[in-house]
């Protein structure tokens, strides 16, 4: 009895999205044959890999009470500029080529963030007009060639396939191990270290924070940065998954990943939320759209409109289920009183 | 008596004008016309190579005046296109050669366009309805891609098993014709009978997606055999996906691919066969049929044949598929295997 009270209203909701989860995955198990096995996890965690970051740096921005629209953009850049870079000099040590698209990533974000924080202006605004820009700049620079994979070196698309570990049939390849890992430090940060929850203070109350000795603006701009860093590893995982690069790549990852965190129970309006909810928030959106494609019921046509009711259904659902587990809580305080 | 005399003399010109229908224009070179090479969006390898060669009959016609390559980005397709076009009339352009992504919803701005004097060629991907354009330059009979593909598939699957189609996005005109041209070829002719279409799935011409989907493909249908894609796109994410989950025994991946973005699948076996037609030729066709337009040499009507420099003559034509619209036909295909892929991804 004692358990529910111990938790923290962020643990609930998390709680809360495991059983949407489940219900979901429950529910396609009943409907499509042979769905229910270890290829299913080795589907969607190989390909959430990539939004899982995203979806990070994404979480991070909004957690400040804005918005970054120009993350698939960025990787879109990233994914090509380090695809160029290593088809060009074949022999580069790995480190470096990971380091030079987190660089790339980081540029491009601390624009966002220097133009939303110390120009003032609207994150939207901003950030609508990079995505264009920055994909101007892919066009450009690509010259209209693409990255092919017969051009990039076996480690690298090797790398996101490599099993690390496997229970059963279910496999913890390299490339989501790498995303979890990243996720889990941010998430690590986020609730242990004092600068990360400037993040929180300057969401929930930024007269506050500043009254409180917070340098809004630098945390606003880092959170920019961040959500680059991020984009920009997310452009190395997408040019070793995919391993061809054109300049569609990374089309509409911005309404994904905001859809992520935002089913994963971050706030829109800032303030609240956790990384860890926006990685669920990802694999929930994944299974959503991987179960339907299978699921026969629902033909192409009416595929995205199902996509997008299910998602809404799924965070009805985990804000009821968080709700009353919070309610269920502070009875069972007022209990042991 | 003046009936007769009218009537003759209509007879006449009725034949007279056939013979000038006979006879091949050779278009005359040298006459000024600006005209803009508008692709789906810029970026794309197969565009760059249209507009190669649209800029070789520009220097080989010389036209004195400007052949603009201009496209939107990625992200606005459709809204840019309309906008492009819509400017290109206002500008008085003698011609704009478009490869339509904004289905019907270009008509307006095209018929705005064509009030202005500047005339619309469609290439690689026409105006659905017809409507607002001079011509559409094919690439390849769409009916003859069924064809094609078919036998592709009847030589991978050896003449039994289960097939799904890969396409891009569900309203592309082009990929519609084609996955239709396929099912009646299908139908058509009972070597096909022991070949299975089993679905028909869209990747939206994005690499994940398409990826995504090829896997989603095998893990609904267990005895799949083959993987039909008839987008550059899919036909690559589809190969890869295969690849990586370690499938190109069991699933084999065919349909419409660049040589240099198949040629490693090509020769692992992933994708014993695939086929495409050169975009050069097809922005070098598009030119010189749009340079005769803009310059009054040709009028657009069925029946003209005309010579195309290097590539020949050619006839404007009844479009087959589309009720009312006219077609230039390029073709033929290129069938690409482990014999002569390497070659041409060169």
């Amino acid at each position: 009895m004692g358990l529910i009270s111990r938790l923290s209203p962020a643990a609930l909701r998390i709680i809360a999205l495991l059983a949407v989860l489940a219900i979901v995955v429950i529910f396609f198990a009943v409907q499509i044959e042979g769905y229910l096995n270890g290829r299913l996890f080795n589907r969607i965690s190989s390909s959430v890999a990539i939004m899982a970051l995203i979806a990070t740096g994404q979480t991070l921005v909004i957690l400040t009470r804005n918005i970054d629209l120009s993350v698939g953009s960025m990787v879109g850049f990233a994914a090509f500029a380090t695809g160029s870079i290593i088809t060009n000099n074949p022999d580069l040590n790995p480190l470096l080529l990971v380091l030079y698209a987190a660089v790339v990533g980081t540029a491009f974000g601390m624009v966002n963030g220097a133009l939303v924080a110390y120009a003032r202006v609207p994150s939207i605004i901003v950030t609508l007009a990079t995505m264009a820009l920055y994909r101007s700049f892919l066009v450009e620079y690509s010259d209209a060639k693409s990255i092919t994979t017969s051009g990039l070196p076996a480690w690298l698309t090797d790398f996101p396939n490599m099993p690390v570990f496997s229970i059963g049939a279910m496999e913890f390849r390299a490339g989501f191990t790498a995303s979890l890992a990243v996720v889990i430090i941010v998430h690590l940060c986020l609730t242990r270290l004092r600068p990360a929850r400037a993040l929180f203070a300057v969401g929930s109350n930024p007269e506050a924070a500043e009254m409180a000795g917070i340098d809004a603006k630098r945390v606003v701009f880092a959170a920019f940065a961040l959500s680059g860093l991020m984009a920009g590893l997310a452009g190395f995982m997408f040019l070793a998954r995919f391993g061809t690069i054109t300049v569609v790549a990374g089309l509409g990852f911005e309404l994904k990943s905001v859809a992520s965190s935002v089913v994963g129970g971050v706030n829109i309006f800032g303030g609240s939320g956790s990384v860890i909810g926006a990685f669920l928030g990802a694999i929930l959106v994944d299974l959503l759209e991987t179960s339907l494609v299978r699921w026969a019921v629902v033909s192409e046509f009416w595929r995205e409109a199902v996509l997008g009711a299910l998602i809404l259904a799924a965070v009805a659902t985990d804000t009821i289920l968080s709700r009353r587990l919070t309610r269920l809580r502070a009875t069972k305080k007022g209990d042991a009183k | 008596m003046k009936h007769v005399l009218l009537g003759a003399a209509a007879a006449m010109m009725l034949t007279t004008a056939n013979f000038a229908y006979a006879d091949t224009i050779k278009l005359e070179p040298g006459k000024e016309t600006n005209m803009v090479l508008l692709p789906k969006f810029l970026g794309i390898l197969v565009f760059d190579q249209a507009n190669e060669g649209a800029q070789e009959a520009h220097k080989e016609l010389g036209n004195p005046g400007k052949l603009e390559f201009t496209g939107p980005t990625p992200e606005n397709s459709t809204a840019g296109q309309i906008e492009i076009m819509t400017t290109a009339g206002t500008q008085k352009q003698g011609a704009v050669m478009l490869s339509n992504n904004a289905g019907d919803q270009i008509v307006p701005a095209a018929e705005a366009a064509q009030a202005a004097g500047t005339k619309v060629v469609t290439w690689d991907s026409p105006i659905p309805g017809g409507k607002g354009e001079s011509v559409f330059v094919a690439q390849v009979d769409f009916g003859s891609i069924g064809t094609v593909m078919a036998d592709m598939a009847l030589n991978i699957l050896g003449g039994k098993g289960k097939m799904a189609v890969l396409s891009a996005t569900p309203d592309a005109s082009n990929q519609n014709a084609w996955i239709e041209s396929m099912k009646t070829a299908l139908a058509a002719d009972p070597k096909y009978k022991d070949i299975e279409l089993v679905d028909v799935v869209y990747g939206d011409d994005q690499a994940e997606v398409s990826y995504n989907r090829a896997l989603a493909l095998v893990d609904k249908y267990p005895d799949l055999g083959l993987i039909m894609s008839p987008t550059t796109v899919g036909i690559q994410a589809s190969a890869k996906a295969m690849q990586d989950e370690g499938l190109c025994d069991k699933v084999k991946v065919s349909g419409l691919g660049l040589p240099s973005e198949m040629a490693s699948y090509t020769m692992n076996g992933c994708a014993p066969e695939f086929a495409l037609w050169d975009f050069r030729d097809l922005g070098y066709l598009t030119y010189f049929t749009s340079y005769g337009l803009a310059t009054g040499q040709l009028k657009g009507e069925i029946g003209e044949t005309f010579t195309a420099g290097r590539m020949g003559d050619y006839t404007i034509e009844a479009d087959p598929g589309r009720e009312g619209a006219k077609r230039i036909l390029m073709g033929p295909f290129t069938v690409y295997n482990k014999d002569n892929v390497e070659a041409a991804a060169k």
